[in-house]
């Protein structure tokens, strides 16, 4: 059942990448000294809905914002879990291997590598379109993220539209 | 629809002239990280919207730095803020102006 899984092509030493920033961002959701309040990236997880209403913009966040952030580390265990193989697996750092992601994970993987793109765009200060320099190195891996996303949502969507 | 033959309590009648409740929105905005297509996608799945309403709700978002995606109940907008906001999209929830 081919059309049940979408296949992220990755080299080995990509996948153990992935893998060890999704370990930090697990960290950092399940750290309970780290909070929204404290941690930028955190904030921009937890979106405020209310900008012009205080009070109703606190009530949003005391309601929705522990379960947000446990969603995204519900989300981010899925991936972690589909990167094992990466980790497991000896062979060359270049060797090619594919995440194998089941329909149900799809959008685990998706929110997951959006989720690590805004935490590190929060930590490089990325606020406008301008805040972007491509031949700045710290902005290698937020690039990167981002091609494999992209790759990733076209890969979806190439299985869903029919041939 | 019939009308009941009785005149209405004058609370009632205070009631009547009450402006109608106005719609709730719900609203994206542009941010320099979330990838078009993604956003597209996003609209495309959890909307149901089409590929061409999805795009067009996506470049109004893009070049007009926000949009009304949904309008309705202001507890179906706020869950769908939640949505939105696990997307990692930027969503607020606003009450309309008419």
């Amino acid at each position: 059942m081919n059309d049940r899984i979408v296949l992220l092509p990755l080299a080995r030493f990509e996948g153990r990448h992935l893998a060890d920033l999704v370990d930090q961002f697990l960290a950092l959701l399940t750290d309970t000294d780290i909070g929204p309040d404290a941690d930028p990236g955190l904030r921009r997880l937890t979106p405020d809905a209310y900008p012009d209403d205080e009070e109703a913009s606190a009530e949003f966040a005391r309601a929705t914002a522990d379960d947000l952030l446990d969603r995204r580390a519900a989300d981010a265990r899925v991936v972690r879990a589909g990167l094992q193989r990466f980790v497991d697996g000896a062979g060359d750092d270049a060797d090619p291997v594919d995440a194998v992601i089941a329909d149900a994970d799809l959008d685990a993987w998706l929110r997951t590598l959006t989720a690590l793109r805004l935490v590190i765009a929060s930590r490089l200060g990325i606020e406008t379109d301008a805040d972007h320099d491509r031949d700045d190195p710290r902005f290698g891996v937020y690039d990167w993220l981002g091609y494999r996303l992209e790759g990733l949502i076209e890969a979806a969507e190439a299985r869903e539209t029919p041939a | 629809m019939s009308a009941p033959m009785v005149l209405p309590e004058s609370d009632e009648a205070i009631g009547a002239q009450r402006t109608p409740a106005r719609p709730w929105q719900l609203v994206v905005w542009d941010d320099p990280v979330n990838l078009m297509s993604y956003v597209v996608r996003v609209f495309r799945t959890y909307f149901g919207y089409s590929q061409e309403v999805a795009t067009r709700l996506m470049l109004s978002v893009h070049n007009e730095g926000h949009a009304v995606v949904a309008t309705g109940p202001r507890e179906t907008m706020e869950v769908h803020a939640q949505a939105m906001h696990d997307y990692g999209l930027w969503a607020t929830v606003r009450q309309s102006d008419d």
